[in-house]
């Protein structure tokens, strides 16, 4: 039980324990029989406010997460609702957060602490089993089938790895919807018309795809909010397929997206022009660009930002360059838009 | 109560069940689909690790499709199949099944050239983006062509059972919404059975938390022929710890782009199974090793759950991860990668056997009733099989569809049915549990008719399960609500499993001789002058009885009369 007694740390050491924390520590932990205390999230479908339930499991070689659930079902609480088929990492249904963080739980390996509840973002059911319907609703708007533009040429088609790496990464989602539950962005509701990673991950399978039309990409891409997305990661921390969805389908999305519906990445091109032509990023010309003259409908808030700093309206209009211009430039010539 | 109406029900959500969904539909008849699960996402279909190359696609040569119609014949079913709708099959995985899945857009793994990457050998086959994840991109396809055809779905909705119409055919399934707890009654002119074969009747099992036996159980009791259900296939390199992952597989088939498998080796670290050098033909050899292992057991070097390893200590970490999920397994337990080989165990897989078919339509013995897939007892595994049968299905129905007419179904079955789940909700006798009978159940299964079994133990079992039977009446549920009571769901789910249990001791006890994966102590021979035989369980009166209905041999014959089964390749 190494970790269990290391007292806690500074928030700058954090990074160093948890990459200390190899997948062979973690499995390594516990011995069998050693007991495991698992707080679980309980609620009655009714009026759904959870409590938590306490258990002492005792630990089986190479313990899952799912183990320990069945181990509770089987011994302690009957009743206890969780959702699961595979126990093999395929069907992806039995996504729980442990901790405070998603996993699916029969991949992960327990920890000899743990609390166990629902994923977030999704409507609850009762105990740990959410109502996958919004996001299966999310995907189908998507219409996440292939359309042709052009004749099927038969077996084997004339495709390449090379053109389908993005796809194929994305062909690895189990829609386990760890990713939806941990987004930020997301959990901010109706104030984006974000649709998620998850759903996104299933929109690049068809969207990233060679072989599809390109209009209907487009349309598709149109309705999916993707420049909301902050890259912050979260989703690809959390992703038990271990797919790179920022790095690999979000980011490629949003070049497709900023190439074939220039309009959703205004915010995006003036951000690339400005650094450019300045060196740096300018928030007041940033502002102007994006929002035009209607950026002076809001006086208090560009006084704030006067009396703060954080807008210089005459560098911005003198169009000033930084030292760092030439070499901004050169580095994002590097990269297309 | 909910009350719906559709032209067929189709009860299953994997290979067979949506194949048969999207043909019908294509023929201007309205299925609906119940599935106990999440179409698409629960049921063996997943599992599918790659697709077998047919007939002479991607290159194969006159010889390899030649082996890979007699591997299907021999490693996979043991000459307990009809060989004619075999070679049907084979011809339509070539010329349809596979362009039509590229056409949809289902990605076959290719190098950075746009070759499509293939394993090499006397039998070969491709995967669907990543060998060992096949299933789900191909499964995915499936869900998301359903919800393009606008084809409606109950999901995480049990079919409890089987209802007939005013002339006495299947003409309507009632469910339960597990989520809802409603009752809901679909009203059809017919019903396919498609709930797959790898049921989770022994304590290690492959098959999903939801699949335990309904489809038998239902079929059963509505009187249907059952055959072979005693051919129980089982994995040999599952991982043996923790009893979550007891269907994490090491595959031993060939991997794709390399010339080596996965190898075995006994607790005493030595080697006995290796695919390349051992069965070059059986590219599934699943009952190869079984044999392999039974051997090592008998010498006391391994057991059956657990004592002996696998893995790719042989190969280049990258000749195993460039095409396929094998590495992740091994690196999720924090093991070196491939210098470690992990523990394994034997876990039941699926049954051979099933409910019995007329191969030409997938008609049951029970009018009204037809079957898709593995829980028909006409052949086992691969999901392009399962698939095929979804087809034929469909062309069954379509045929006979102007003779199956729409009627309510029988609102005194359909009363009692509502009934007996509302009593089992309301379960409150002073015993265990459903949970807990199922775990018994289980483990009974597998002490007693396991990999090796002889009349002395299968007739215990029976007495154990009659004992089990008795104390379901004092079975005790916790919690009486509607919403999401998977403990009512355990009880429902018990009560088909002991029914299938019971089916599949008596069959084992019929069989008498050991063939393939069915080893008996008591017949070690595998007898080919008896028991080439369908082995056919009907229901009479209140009770059963067998006949044997001799295999047709038109292609392959297995060439000796009676040996030895652990000496028998296949």
């Amino acid at each position: 039980m190494a970790l269990a007694s290391t007292p806690l740390s500074p928030a700058s050491r954090l990074g160093q324990i948890e990459h200390a924390d190899t997948l062979a520590l973690r499995n390594s932990r516990l011995a069998p029989g050693d007991p495991i205390t698992v707080r679980v999230a309980r609620s009655d479908g009714v009026a759904k406010q959870a409590r938590f339930q306490q258990f002492s499991v005792p630990y089986q070689k190479w313990m899952r997460v799912l183990d320990a659930l069945n181990w509770i079902a089987e011994h302690e609480a009957t009743d206890l609702a969780y959702r699961w088929f595979c126990g093999s990492k395929m069907c992806g249904s039995c996504a729980v957060r442990m901790n405070g963080r998603e996993v699916l739980a029969c991949w992960e390996a327990v920890e000899p602490d743990m609390t166990i509840e629902p994923l977030r973002n999704l409507p609850l059911v009762r105990d740990l089993v959410v109502d996958r319907s919004p996001y299966e609703k999310k995907i189908a708007s998507f219409e996440p089938w292939l359309e042709r533009d052009a004749v099927y040429r038969g077996f084997p088609e004339p495709l390449s790895h090379r053109e389908m790496k993005n796809a194929s990464k994305a062909l690895d989602c189990i829609s386990c919807m760890c990713c939806y539950s941990a987004c930020p962005v997301v959990r901010l509701g109706d104030l984006t018309d974000f649709a998620g990673p998850a759903p996104l991950v299933q929109l690049g399978q068809t969207a990233l795809d060679p072989r599809n039309d390109q209009n209907k990409v487009a349309r598709m891409l149109a309705q999916s909010g993707i420049f909301n997305c902050v890259s912050c990661y979260k989703c690809e921390e959390v992703c038990p397929a271990a797919i790179p969805i920022v790095t690999h389908v979000i980011e490629p999305l949003k070049a497709k997206a900023a190439a074939l519906v220039p309009g959703m990445a205004r915010h995006a091109h003036a951000l690339r022009a400005i650094v450019a032509m300045r060196g740096r990023v300018d928030p007041g010309a940033l502002v102007l660009r994006v929002q035009g003259l209607g950026a002076f409908k809001n006086l208090p808030r560009i006084l704030r930002l006067l009396v703060r700093g954080k807008i210089a309206p005459l560098k911005t209009l003198l169009m000033r360059k930084t030292a760092a211009t030439a070499a901004a430039r050169r580095i994002l010539n590097r990269v297309r838009p | 109560m909910q009350r719906l109406k559709a032209d067929v029900a189709i009860i299953g959500g994997g290979a067979a069940g949506c194949y048969a969904a999207l043909s019908l539909r294509k023929q201007g008849i309205k299925p609906l689909i119940i599935c106990k699960g999440l179409v698409g996402k629960s049921g063996a279909s997943l599992f599918a690790g790659n697709l077998v190359i047919s007939g002479k696609l991607l290159g194969n040569t006159d010889e390899q499709a030649r082996d890979t119609a007699e591997f299907l014949i021999k490693y996979h079913n043991q000459f307990l199949i009809d060989q004619r709708w075999a070679r049907r099959c084979g011809e339509w995985i070539e010329r349809v099944y596979y362009p039509e899945l590229e056409e949809a857009g289902l990605y076959f793994r290719r190098d950075d050239k746009g070759n499509v990457v293939t394993s090499p050998g006397k039998i070969r086959s491709v995967a669907a983006n990543v060998q060992g994840n096949s299933g789900v991109p191909f499964m995915d396809l499936r869900r998301k062509q359903i919800i393009h055809a606008g084809i409606p779905r109950l999901e995480e909705t049990i079919a409890t059972a089987l209802l007939r119409n005013a002339d006495g055919e299947i003409g309507g399934v009632f469910c339960l919404n597990l989520m809802t707890g409603e009752h809901i009654i679909v009203e059809a002119r017919a019903v396919v059975l498609a709930t797959g074969y790898s049921d989770r009747l022994h304590a290690r099992s492959t098959g999903t938390r939801e699949m335990s036996a309904d489809g038998i159980a239902m079929a059963w009791r509505a009187g249907a022929t059952l055959v072979n259900m005693e051919m129980q296939w089982w994995h040999t390199n599952d991982i043996a710890h923790p009893p979550s992952w007891q269907r994490m597989q090491v595959y031993p088939n060939p991997m794709l782009g390399s010339e080596k498998s996965a190898r075995m080796v006994n607790s005493n670290g030595e080697e006995f199974f290796n695919q390349q050098r051992d069965d070059p033909l059986a590219f599934g050899p699943y009952t190869v090793q079984l044999k392999a292992l039974a051997k090592q057991v008998h010498a006391g070097k391994a057991r059956y759950d657990g004592g002996y390893y696998a893995g790719f200590d042989h190969c280049d970490p990258a000749e195993v991860e460039r095409y396929t999920t094998y590495g992740k397994t091994y690196r999720q337990l924090g093991l070196d990668f491939p210098k470690t080989l992990v523990e394994t165990a034997v876990t039941s897989h699926y049954r051979q056997g099933g409910i019995d078919v007329d191969t030409a339509t997938m008609r049951s013995s029970v009018p009204g009733l037809y079957v898709a897939g593995g829980v028909g007892g006409h052949s086992n595994g691969l999901i392009g099989l399962a698939t095929y049968d979804g087809k034929v299905v469909a062309d069954g129905i379509v045929q006979d569809f102007s003779r199956l007419k729409p009627s309510p179904p029988n609102s005194i079955e359909a009363q009692a049915e509502g009934r007996r789940l509302e009593n089992l909700r309301n379960a409150s006798g002073g015993g265990s549990a459903p949970a807990a009978v199922k775990d018994k159940l289980r483990k009974l299964m597998w002490d007693k008719v396991g990999v090796e079994k002889d009349a002395a133990g299968m007739n215990a079992a029976l007495d154990e399960i009659l004992q089990i039977r008795s104390e379901l009446p004092e079975m005790r549920i916790a919690n009486k609500t509607r919403i999401a009571n998977y403990e009512w769901l355990d009880a429902i789910d018990v009560i088909n499993m002991i029914d299938a249990c019971e089916l599949i001791v008596h069959s084992s006890l019929e069989r008498k001789e050991s063939r393939g994966p069915f080893f008996r102590k008591d017949f070690p021979e595998t007898d080919n002058t008896q028991w080439l035989a369908a082995n056919i369980l009907k229901k009479s009166g209140n009770g059963f009885k067998f006949e044997a209905r001799p295999y047709e041999l038109p292609f392959f014959e297995p060439g000796f009369t009676k040996k030895n089964n652990l000496e028998v390749a296949w």
